[in-house]
């Protein structure tokens, strides 16, 4: 009996590899990559605050205990990475509410050469811009925060 | 498609919703750790205050709601861009449903205890 194949080539199925793979970066590339990696680490990040939490329900010592593995300097950093990626994940998935909308999409044009396609334009890249300026901000304002103690 | 499934475009429509109302609520959470010198707010005895103010422990259990629909379904979404097959993805989406649950579970207890409502 002959084996039944699947409806697409296996072999064009890059997988992770295809998802990370570094060449041929365009801007909209780069967002779709940051999104969804910040979104992954957020993720990581949210299911062990929800953990490192639930200390306090163990009283003063099991909180007190917690609090000292995490107000560290090395635990500041990581925060100060939270606050940039989550930063990020949320100005760069309102841009990408606003695309699926239909905004800031330019008009659609036959195609001549050399083929820049209208959807990446300057408003693309700007929101993109604004995104990575707007989590830089937020993590300096962090790192104020943090290592001031204020 | 039985009457149950959702189309996906309304699950995309689902995660747009929580995503933006995520952010509301945990600007509200984040300003509770700055309207006080920071380390003070993290006091065991702070924070216990925070959890009996009930209108703060709501939104601490709509961010741990909006925050496990939004981010579970993003990790449903990105599976199955890697990967697709029947049972791949019925795999993906009931384990990213369980695992949604269980953390939901996980968090509301914590805020029920806290808060002193399980007492």
């Amino acid at each position: 009996m002959e084996r039944v194949e699947y409806p697409y080539n296996r072999k064009n199925r890059e997988g992770l590899k295809g998802w990370l793979n570094p060449f041929s970066y365009g801007w909209e590339r780069f967002s779709y990559w940051s999104q969804r990696l910040t979104g992954l680490f957020l993720l990581v990040y949210f299911i062990g605050h929800v953990y490192e939490t639930s200390s306090i329900v163990n009283g003063l010592d099991a909180w007190n205990m917690m609090l000292e593995l995490t107000q560290t300097i090395w635990g500041h950093l990581f925060l100060i990475m939270v606050i940039g990626t989550s930063t990020f994940h949320s100005i760069n998935g309102i841009r990408l509410i606003l695309t699926e909308v239909g905004k800031g999409l330019g008009k659609p044009s036959m195609p001549e050469y050399p083929y820049h396609p209208s959807s990446l334009n300057k408003t693309q890249k700007s929101g993109i811009w604004i995104a990575l300026t707007l989590a830089a901000v937020a993590m300096l304002y962090g790192t104020n925060v943090l290592f001031s103690g204020d | 498609m039985n009457r149950f499934t959702l189309k996906e475009s309304m699950i995309m429509k689902i995660h747009y919703v929580t995503g933006l109302a995520a952010m509301l609520v945990v600007a509200i959470h984040i300003l509770m750790r700055l309207i006080s010198p920071y380390n003070l707010t993290l006091q065991y005895d702070h924070v216990i205050l925070n959890y009996h103010n009930l209108l703060y422990a709501a939104v601490l259990e709509s961010i741990l709601v909006l925050i496990s629909i939004h981010g579970f379904n993003g990790l449903r979404i990105i599976l199955l861009e890697l990967r697709q097959g029947m049972y791949w993805e019925n795999g993906v989406i009931v384990a990213t449903i369980v695992a949604m649950i269980a953390v939901v579970l996980y968090g509301t207890r914590t805020i029920i205890i806290a808060s002193g409502l399980g007492l």
